[in-house]
């Protein structure tokens, strides 16, 4: 497992100073295009807007990740299935921490996880996946989930995703500026002195900051891509049942809901893309994920054992051209881990009023609804804010006590 | 979410059957989501058949009611053949809002043609209560 995180962060560096080159690059011409000394003061403004924005996201980037989403911290009553496979998950991953468990009140399937801090991780399922998965399948997604924790993905991601907002943010201003100041400015320069070199750096610097965006984007969707089978890859080590991440993956592709919830920098944390309308048929340059369909074919193809190497192989398989994913060192690493056979019942279909019926309520246990069944057969759902002593059921008349902790 | 005719009462939930509605315990009122309406509905294997009931009313006497989910006006709409019912429904399709009442007059209506789990469970519920 070492060898991965120490290849992961060495990769990682690499591509993240290649953004870091590209987000200098263009805050040097930005500046030689104001001024012929300006690119130096240029440089340092991308350095420190980038600097600044790091810092944002290093102390609070989980909070923002996961109020942004609206997910919302539970205790173990309200999902007990999911504590126990987290608890489990935590255990055969040999993680020091338990992360903090959060339900995103979401009818589309999804999931994710945040841990800038090793100590402060937390994954967030939304309730519409809990509800239409069995535990075999949960255990796989948080398997996935955890081993991005691991893999220290989140931590990358982050600064990665806040290299990409600065990039963006700079060259969107200076497009503006540059676009609105060009009717003034024009005429008192010409006049000034003979300035053909601004105009070949001013060309330069429009072409680098509309470029600048597009190729970093295309390189953080390329690095999430890559952690995405790695974290399947770990998974499946995890659990050694991979048929379960497989089937779970096909039902979260199987549903045309979106997270609303969801933007476009958050999206590669999820486990699966959360916005499916937009941009569906795009080409593979520019999806944060992976194929579902072909995550789902090397997980099914694996069927020796649930080693590293072994999705390494599924994936050369199914890929057809070998790409090395895994690191040689780790490869070699033959604990003889055998498959498991699958061990909760295949959740048959229901009735997608019983499922609405499902996801409503526990929506509402997230949001401390208090419920009361009564003898008649009717239930009862308060709402937090209900502010009378008692309650009667409308039906056979019984009036029940309202007991708030 | 709060009664769109109350201000700050929060509505209870009822389940019963498998259906489920918001029911506003001062004023009686009744809120159906959207989606509940088409499980209902749809459970009862006619969802055509209350929609193409509801006609648009231009002149209105009532005041206009806000949708408790995303606070904005509805619009009324009138439901029924022989004794129409103004009922409020949101516009961004959210769901229906029925007046105390309201729902007890149109089920009284649909009583010799219909007789699915959905008025089973409302009148199971209202002809006890007054």
């Amino acid at each position: 497992m070492w060898e991965v995180i120490k290849a992961n962060q060495r990769k990682s560096w690499v591509l993240f100073s290649l953004m870091g080159t590209v987000l200098i690059l263009l805050g040097f011409v930005i500046g030689a295009s104001v001024s012929p000394e300006g690119g130096l003061i240029g440089l340092i403004i991308a350095l420190a807007i980038w600097i600044i924005m790091s810092f944002v996201s290093y102390f609070s980037g989980d909070s923002i990740m996961l109020r942004m989403s609206g997910a919302q911290l539970v205790n173990h009553n309200v999902h007990p299935q999911l504590f126990n496979i987290v608890e489990e998950m935590k255990i055969a991953s040999g993680m020091k921490h338990m992360p903090k468990v959060y339900i995103i009140p979401q009818e589309a399937p999804n999931a994710f996880a945040t841990g800038i801090h090793q100590d402060q991780c937390a994954v967030a399922v939304t309730a519409g996946l809990l509800s239409r998965l069995n535990r075999d399948e949960l255990q796989g997604v948080i398997a996935h989930e955890m081993s991005h924790i691991m893999n220290r993905d989140v931590l990358f991601m982050s600064f990665a995703g806040t290299l990409l907002g600065s990039i963006a943010i700079i060259s969107q201003v200076f497009l503006r500026g540059t676009y609105y100041s060009s009717f003034s400015s024009r005429r008192y320069r010409s006049s000034s002195r003979n300035n053909q070199g601004d105009g070949v750096m001013l060309i330069i610097a429009l072409a680098v900051a509309i470029l600048a965006p597009v190729l970093t984007q295309l390189l953080y969707f390329a690095i999430s891509r890559k952690r995405e089978y790695l974290a399947d890859a770990s998974a499946v080590r995890l659990t050694r049942y991979p048929q379960g991440l497989a089937s779970a993956l096909e039902k979260i592709s199987s549903s045309k809901l979106d997270l609303t919830t969801a933007t476009k920098i958050t999206a590669p944390l999820y486990i699966a893309n959360p916005l499916k309308q937009k941009g569906k048929k795009l080409s593979d340059l520019t999806s944060t994920h992976p194929p579902i369909s072909e995550r789902v074919k090397i997980l099914r193809g694996m069927q020796q054992g649930v080693n590293l190497n072994d999705y390494q192989v599924s994936f050369n398989k199914v890929k057809g051209q070998p790409e090395l994913l895994i690191p040689a060192t780790a490869l070699k690493d033959k604990d003889p881990l055998s498959l498991r056979q699958g061990s909760s019942k295949k959740k048959g279909p229901i009735s997608p009023t019983q499922q609405a019926r499902e996801i409503g309520d526990l929506i509402r246990r997230v949001n401390d609804f208090l419920f009361i069944s009564c003898a008649c057969g009717l239930t009862i759902k308060l709402p937090a804010n209900y502010n009378r002593s008692q309650v009667q059921c409308p039906r056979c008349q019984k009036k029940y006590h309202v007991q708030k902790e | 979410m709060d009664c769109p005719v109350c201000s700050n009462e929060p509505m209870i939930v009822l389940e019963y059957n498998n259906i489920e509605i918001d029911f506003c315990q001062s004023c009686q009122g009744i809120w159906l989501d959207q989606g509940e309406l088409e499980l209902l509905l749809g459970s009862a294997g006619d969802s055509d058949k209350i929609t193409k009931m509801l006609k648009e009313k231009v002149t209105v006497h009532e005041k206009p009611r806000r949708c408790p989910i995303c606070l904005k006006k509805m619009r009324k709409i009138e439901l029924g053949d022989q004794r129409p019912v103004m009922i409020d429904q949101c516009r961004q399709k959210h769901g229906l809002w029925f007046d105390r009442g309201e729902l007890k007059d149109i089920l009284e209506q649909l009583q010799s043609q219909n007789d699915d789990a959905v008025l089973k469970f409302l009148r199971d519920i209202f002809t006890n209560s007054t």
